[in-house]
């Protein structure tokens, strides 16, 4: 693609995701919403062929429809508060409708069916911001309705949501499937304390972006969209190997690393507000999305997949530059010890 | 605390920055001046425990324990040397590395103050001990060991921490220093029940508890004797350990909520020590010895009297000793034949007379001949169960019957009678495995001169 064209393409996505976060007015953030819709289809398709067109058809179409229970809960909401300006969502149908609408816009259950398959029909990199930037806008609103939102219907679709990011991924080998899955799973556990501090989700999104960042950018580095050509990373590149191990069990929730830090702080807020069943039911259902990491650990760093001879020599392309890799991998691996420092945040 | 700690982080960049030929001794010797360190941390308060900082503390229960972890680390490093010989350079430090991350991992797991803590570092210790088990084991079997591993104590401690936390809500602090002054009983109700269930089945899951010791087996076959040392000797007592600290804060609920579990593992002791003896599998045996005897420590900690502590802890340090000797001679005799069936290479005691001593030796020192601590741990246990109900002597009596019959089967079979043909080819003993095995032993009969220090709090 032209350049010039590509960067303002991009910069109407990043100008369309800013608007939403932050407006005031109920308008000027569907406005945002539409923008950013529009200018990421063609970074979706940015390779020009069937299967990226039906992604992006498929993408455009769920998160459109969104858009306008958006619009109705907007207008809803409008009639009966009389105003246009961001505050809790008073009227219940307008809740529960604009819940639903963000629900799908995120990927939650049961509005998740698109994220697998948009997710593996386009390129990695724009799977990386599909997965990552696409889920600011959405959430931002979340935060902002958070003290509006029916709690019966958000923590069922979180709890799904986590049940169907484990289940669904177990049966993927394909790369990008995976990690589809794996942040229906996340979004689950983001939405799940969102009534009850607003900040863990953020900082839940926060540490979700930089392992999702890692990971994404590790399967670039080795251009891998299968669990079969990550296993052959051993022979080109071996310490790509640690590093997907370590970013992997991370991304499981393992301590100590930074992975668990989300988990602990959700299942303690979720425990001293005197739920005790549904974080342990949260904690269990995320030890399936922990399985479908460990295989690919399994068959990436921890065993030398067998291969014939000719597979060990690929072709050997000039090494991509990831720029941001190292301060990526130390701030997805490392952070847990910074956990007591978490207190400022209230 | 820090300057065991410290020293153990930095054996990390020793690793690393060795050379080719200085590697092995380079982290040998300064773990061994580590573990002389900890030493000094046995010489306790007679009614208090030594306070460190805010984060650390030793008490006479974690002080041995402590001791046995330092005390493993060089003759984990003695044990790995030859099957990572042929390993080039960057393998090699990667696995001292694992070793040394799971041996920093543990000693502030035992000296952690804060509950919390005591449970992030409690599930960090997976992750080395998966690595190696999973990247350095074997046999294709190791795969599903190191998931069969990781699951099984994942699916017990998450539920712990939850009860953690919900536990410091309640109490306000979950630093152990505070609670054991501030103790109180938990009201009867329903939820306590699940809270109770909760906090403990993290912990029967590490010993293991006989319904749910499954991971144990493949996981102590398919790991390297590195692996299985630390996971005999070391992982399991965390286990028991925990145990012992955790049930101070769950009573009185435990009167009887550990009718199950003293039911499972009185049971479970007499049933892995009868599946001992039809084992063919030797590294298999002395996995199934280890549940057998930890069993035991599960019904002495479960009764909750003086003696069984003391039982129990003295257990805990005797069999983490012995199981780990065990552990090492069964890779010599791996080492030589690539075979763990026990009857492919009988008859050693003719071609290696030395190493016959130590496997004399460690049998006796497992069935628990007096006067090793062996003894005393499993004495005091059988007591204290026997003030506890009076039929569990039938039990008891039987199990160790059943021990001493099988130690004796796994000591017959490998070195007395005649040689196998095949097998008069093997290379003689090593230093390096006369020194392990001396090193594991020495302690061991030490120990029976002053078992003292190993009896725990409530001596």
């Amino acid at each position: 693609m032209n350049p010039l064209i590509f960067t303002t393409i991009l910069m109407t996505v990043l100008l369309g995701t800013m608007i939403v976060m932050m407006s005031s007015h109920w308008l000027m953030i569907w406005i945002g919403f539409e923008m950013n819709l529009l200018a990421i289809i063609p970074i979706l398709m940015k390779k020009y062929n069937p299967r990226t067109m039906e992604a992006s058809t498929k993408y455009f179409l769920t998160q459109a429809t969104a858009s306008m229970l958006l619009m109705m809960a907007i207008i809803i909401n409008l009639m009966h508060s009389g105003q246009w300006t961001i505050t809790k969502v008073f009227n219940p149908t307008a809740s529960i409708i604009m819940t639903s609408a963000l629900a799908m816009k995120l990927g939650l259950t049961p509005f998740h069916f698109w994220v697998p398959e948009v997710t593996q029909g386009i390129s990695l990199t724009s799977g990386l911001i599909l997965l990552t930037w696409q889920k600011l806008a959405p959430m931002s609103i979340l935060y902002q309705i958070s003290p509006s939102i029916n709690l019966n219907i958000l923590l069922t679709m979180a709890v799904l949501s986590i049940l169907v990011g484990g289940w669904g991924g177990l049966n993927q080998t394909q790369l990008r499937k995976i990690m589809a899955y794996s942040s229906i799973a996340h979004m689950g556990w983001m939405t799940a304390v969102l009534v009850y501090n607003p900040t863990l989700t953020m900082l839940n999104m926060l540490i979700y972006i930089m392992m999702t960042l890692t990971m994404f950018m590790l399967f670039i580095h080795s251009s891998s969209t299968t669990t079969l050509s990550l296993s052959h990373t051993w022979n080109k590149t071996p310490l790509i190997t640690t590093l997907i191990l370590i970013t992997l069990l991370s991304m499981g929730g393992l301590p100590p690393l930074s992975g668990f830090m989300p988990k602990w702080m959700i299942i303690q807020e979720l425990t001293k507000n005197s739920s005790i069943i549904l974080p342990t039911l949260m904690a269990i259902m995320a030890l399936l999305n922990l399985y479908f990491y460990m295989r690919l650990t399994y068959s990436t760093s921890l065993t030398m997949f067998p291969s014939t001879n000719n597979m060990k020599m690929k072709w050997q392309f000039e090494t991509k530059r990831i720029t941001l890799l190292p301060p990526l991998i130390v701030m997805s691996s490392l952070l847990l010890p910074l956990t007591p420092m978490l207190s400022i945040l209230d | 605390m820090l300057k065991i700690i410290i020293p153990t982080i930095m054996l990390m960049p020793l690793t690393w920055l060795s050379k080719k030929n200085m590697i092995w001794i380079n982290t040998t010797t300064y773990s061994l001046l580590i573990s002389l360190i900890s030493l000094s941390l046995l010489n306790q308060p007679s009614n208090n425990s030594l306070n460190f900082s805010l984060m650390f503390f030793s008490d006479p229960l974690s002080a041995p324990l402590l001791v046995l972890t330092t005390w493993l680390l060089p003759l984990m490093l003695m044990a790995s040397q030859h099957h990572l010989s042929k390993e080039p350079l960057i393998r090699k430090k990667l696995y001292i590395t694992m070793l040394t991350m799971l041996q920093t991992l543990l000693i502030m797991t035992f000296t952690a103050t804060e509950l919390i803590s005591f449970y992030i570092l409690f599930e960090a210790t997976l992750v080395p001990t998966l690595i190696i088990i999973t990247r350095w084991g074997n046999q294709t079997e190791r795969l599903n060991a190191g998931l069969y591993f990781l699951f099984y104590t994942l699916m017990g401690s998450l539920p712990l921490l939850v009860a953690l936390i919900s536990i410091q809500n309640l109490t306000g602090s979950l630093n152990f220093l505070l609670i054991q002054y501030w103790n109180q009983a938990l009201p009867d109700s329903w939820s306590n029940i699940f809270l109770w269930l909760a906090c403990m089945m993290a912990f029967m899951v590490k010993m293991p508890l006989y319904g749910l010791h499954l991971w144990l087996p493949k996981a102590h076959v398919e790991a390297p004797i590195a692996g299985s040392m630390v996971l005999a000797a070391i992982l399991l007592k965390l286990g028991g350990y925990g145990m012992l600290r955790i049930t101070t804060m769950l009573n009185p609920q435990t009167s009887f909520m550990a009718y199950p579990f003293l039911m499972l593992s009185l049971w479970g002791m007499i049933m892995t020590s009868s599946i001992c003896l039809r084992q063919t599998d030797l590294k298999s045996l002395i996995a199934y010895s280890s549940v057998s005897h930890m069993a035991l420590v599960i019904v002495a900690v479960l009764i909750q009297t003086p003696w069984s502590y003391m039982g129990a802890t003295a257990l805990m340090i005797a069999h983490g000793l012995t199981s780990s000797m065990l552990f090492c001679l069964a890779n010599s005799n791996y080492e030589r034949t690539h075979s763990r069936t026990m009857i492919l290479a009988r008859g050693l005691q003719t071609l290696l007379p030395l190493m016959a001593a130590w496997w004399l030796l460690a049998s006796l020192t497992n069935l628990a001949l007096p006067p090793s601590i062996n003894l005393i741990g499993e004495l005091f246990v059988v007591m204290s169960s026997f003030s506890w109900s009076n039929i569990t002597i039938i039990l008891m009596g039987t199990n160790i019957t059943i021990t001493a019959l099988y130690s004796l089967y796994m000591l017959i079979t490998t070195q007395r009678g005649k040689y196998t043909h095949h097998i008069n080819s093997i290379k003689p003993s090593f230093t390096r495995e006369n020194a392990l095995m001396a090193l594991h032993m020495t302690p061991l009969l030490l120990l029976s001169l002053n078992p003292k220090i190993i009896l725990g709090f409530t001596y």
